[in-house]
């Protein structure tokens, strides 16, 4: 089936099976490579992407589904101002180990900070809830995304 | 990991649409969040090559407080319940239930009917739910019927509605200013983990004697229970740790749960007692609180 759905703001066509899940539409066909292939149960958040603004897991998510949504990747935040501090807050502060699991932390993280920008410990930790970060990296992970949201409120 | 087989998605425009589907296809499966179905579809767990959409519905997802009654569309987000202030100021206990569900990601996808008629036993809305003593509304293309959510749940993982039904809406009677409440889970984690019990307690005071209690436990049962005869302990007593005691005792009785990787049988009977006193605790405290 002929499915029309924005990615990262260009409007993407592709012709699908039923079955065809995002994971694999963004990673195989369309080579969108932040998005990583974890369980494919949606319990890891490696492949979290945000449809319409909200992050989901992508090996849950049918692309058949998608016509006339909005999917946004790591990919195309790379000019957004507060994924950029996310960024740099996550380097400097050593929140990235293997790095497997950063852009599904970094894609949670992100909307979090969207919508409050004082974040309470408790509220980034269940922000992440759904991000396994397999180094057990979770410390600095959490600690990172307060400093990034620091950093945003002294810009 | 498997690929998920191939099968027919059926787009449906309207909830019309998708009822007159389900009515003519053989051996439908309704498709809502996906967060247990696609894993289903993977592990060929479901056998069903007819999957219908109903996803997108529009009107399937509402909050409302109309004439007294919360109603809740079936294809609400979980993420949704949980963010609504209707919810968290009206049915506290089923904010914190839906917001015990999954991770953010599953909670963007994943609805209160899935929750529901996917029939865990563990299924975190669903002690809530019975607490508030809710009632579902279950139609096909040409009927609609109202019934107990108890009636719902028929086994492990098995709902009682019929091919062509569909549950399209929960509602409860709009809690009353004073009515205090709370949901208890316990898991292996923090967050995101299936419960070994959950717990739910309400709690309705008059001059400082309970007038209602409802109280409800899942996972220690082969379907979500309300505890009727706990409940009976309760009314028309004055709340005390000597009353709480004795229900948690009988709670111990009532549980019926298995062995499994998640916990013992024993375990789960011994926590279930404790769950409800930790939810009849914080119920009373928030209905003293708000009551006269």
């Amino acid at each position: 089936m002929k499915i029309t759905f924005t990615l990262n703001d260009s409007e993407t066509h592709v012709d699908v099976s039923s079955n065809k899940l995002l994971l694999d539409l963004l990673r195989t066909d369309l080579g969108v490579l932040s998005v990583k292939k974890g369980c494919e149960q949606g319990e890891c958040g490696v492949c979290t992407v945000l449809v319409d603004g909200e992050p989901v897991n992508s090996c849950l998510v049918l692309v058949e589904r998608l016509s006339g949504r909005k999917v946004t990747t790591l990919e195309g935040l790379s000019d957004n101002d507060l994924m950029q501090a996310l960024q740099k807050a996550f380097v400097e502060d050593g929140a990235i180990q293997c790095g497997f699991c950063t852009p599904g932390m970094l894609l949670s993280a992100y909307s979090l900070l969207r919508k409050n920008r004082k974040p309470s410990l408790d509220d980034v930790r269940r922000a992440i809830e759904g991000n396994l970060c397999r180094c057990t990296g979770y410390t600095k992970i959490i600690h990172a995304t307060l400093d990034a949201a620091e950093r945003m409120r002294i810009e | 990991m498997k690929p998920v087989p191939s099968f027919t998605l059926h787009r449906s425009e309207s909830l019309r649409d998708a009822l007159r589907l389900l009515g003519e296809l053989d051996d439908p499966k309704l498709l809502a969040g996906g967060t247990d179905l696609i894993p289903l579809l993977r592990e060929g767990a479901c056998s069903s090559r007819d999957i219908v959409d109903i996803g997108s519905l529009a009107e399937l997802r509402f909050i409302h407080d109309i004439d007294g009654r919360i109603h809740v569309g079936a294809g609400t987000r979980l993420q949704e319940i949980a963010d609504s202030e209707l919810i968290a100021d009206k049915a506290p206990m089923l904010q914190k239930a839906s917001l015990s569900v999954g991770s953010p990601q599953i909670r963007n996808l994943g609805t209160i009917g899935g929750n529901l008629c996917n029939a865990s036993p563990a299924a975190d809305t669903a002690p809530a739910l019975l607490a508030l003593d809710a009632t579902i509304s279950v139609q096909t293309a040409s009927s609609r019927r109202d019934m107990q959510l108890t009636g719902l749940f028929k086994g492990p993982k098995t709902n009682s509605l019929a091919p062509d039904e569909m549950l399209t809406e929960i509602s409860f009677r709009t809690p009353p200013f004073g009515a205090g409440m709370d949901f208890q889970k316990l898991g292996r984690r923090n967050t995101f983990t299936i419960s070994i019990v959950n717990a739910a307690a309400y709690l309705e005071l008059e001059n400082g004697v309970i007038e209602e209690a409802r109280l409800s436990l899942g996972a220690v049962a082969p379907t979500p229970i309300r505890l009727e005869l706990c409940e009976r302990q309760l009314e028309g007593k004055s709340p005390s740790q000597l009353v709480f005691e004795d229900v948690a005792a009988s709670c111990r009785v009532l549980a019926s749960p298995v062995d499994d990787h998640r916990a013992s049988a024993d375990y789960r009977r011994e926590m279930s007692g404790v769950l409800i006193k930790r939810a009849l605790a914080i119920a009373l405290e928030r209905a003293r609180r708000h009551g006269p």
